[in-house]
């Protein structure tokens, strides 16, 4: 069980990889996505249900859909593919200065595998993420309704930046 | 360090390469950046089931609101400067000419 977690650690450093060297964004949202599934199902693999359900629904079926159209409004009509012997340059060297960085931080020695899970200790029955996120509303009230306020005047910053009435010159979109 | 601290460590490290190396569009450098934000969430929900501690599971939930708010702005950003040059490529930001 402990190897099926390292695989998906290991799976989300390959999408984190593919994200930066991608040689087209459709590519990129590709290597999110399976970025966001392997780290979902280490989340889950560790017990925390909740804020791996949260992901799932918030940033992959919220944020990455609204990023998977605005690819399809501004990339190209003919992209490269992984193929390409540039592509394929930029990944070796993002991996080298990441081995590089270990090596000179002295993190080689990291072998140590653990992995510690959610326990439902003593008498509860309700896990540790959904209590927690609970607090939302109790304790947490204040962020709570700080972060309402902010995603509301979000939808007020976006409809400002993309109105340019008489400030805008080609209305090719 | 565990080795699961090295992996969202080293996710988040090649996402900030590739925002610092982005290339053509400016939506694969935005991309890079969500990529560095679910690698921060993975590692703010690590640490409350680490260290067994209840309320700190708010902080992830937390982050990925104002993440959405960021990315957001970043796609108003995008449309805005594909609907003035035509397309999203960053030689077409070159008003600050040094």
């Amino acid at each position: 069980m402990t190897y099926f977690i390292l695989l998906l650690g290991l799976c989300f450093v390959l999408g984190g990889l593919a994200v930066a060297s991608n040689p087209s964004p459709y590519y990129g949202v590709v290597g999110l996505v399976l970025a966001s599934v392997a780290g979902c199902g280490w989340l889950l693999s560790l017990g925390v249900s909740f804020v791996s359900l949260v992901l799932f629904m918030v940033y992959l079926g919220g944020m990455l859909v609204v990023f998977v159209y605005s690819v399809s409004l501004a990339a190209d009509p003919f992209p490269e593919a992984w193929g390409d012997w540039r592509v394929v340059g930029y990944g070796a060297s993002f991996v080298l200065v990441v081995v590089v960085g270990m090596i000179v931080g002295g993190l080689v020695e990291c072998w140590k595998i653990g992995v510690v899970t959610v326990d439902s200790v003593g008498m509860f029955s309700v896990r540790l993420d959904f209590s927690g996120v609970a607090m939302f509303y109790s304790y947490g009230v204040g962020m709570f309704l700080v972060a309402g306020w902010g995603l509301l005047l979000t939808l007020f910053v976006v409809l400002e930046l993309v109105r340019g009435l008489s400030r805008g010159a080609i209305r090719a979109v | 360090m565990s080795l699961l601290h090295l992996s969202f460590y080293s996710a988040f490290t090649l996402s900030s390469l590739g925002l610092a190396f982005h290339r053509t569009h400016l939506i694969s450098a935005l991309l890079c950046l969500e990529s560095m934000m679910l690698s921060m969430y993975i590692a703010l929900s690590l640490w409350p089931v680490e260290n067994q501690a209840t309320s700190f599971t708010l902080m992830p939930v937390l982050m990925l609101a104002f993440s959405a708010c960021e990315a957001g702005t970043g796609l108003a950003m995008l449309v805005a400067s594909t609907r003035t040059h035509g397309s999203d490529h960053l030689h077409n930001l070159n008003l600050l000419q040094c």
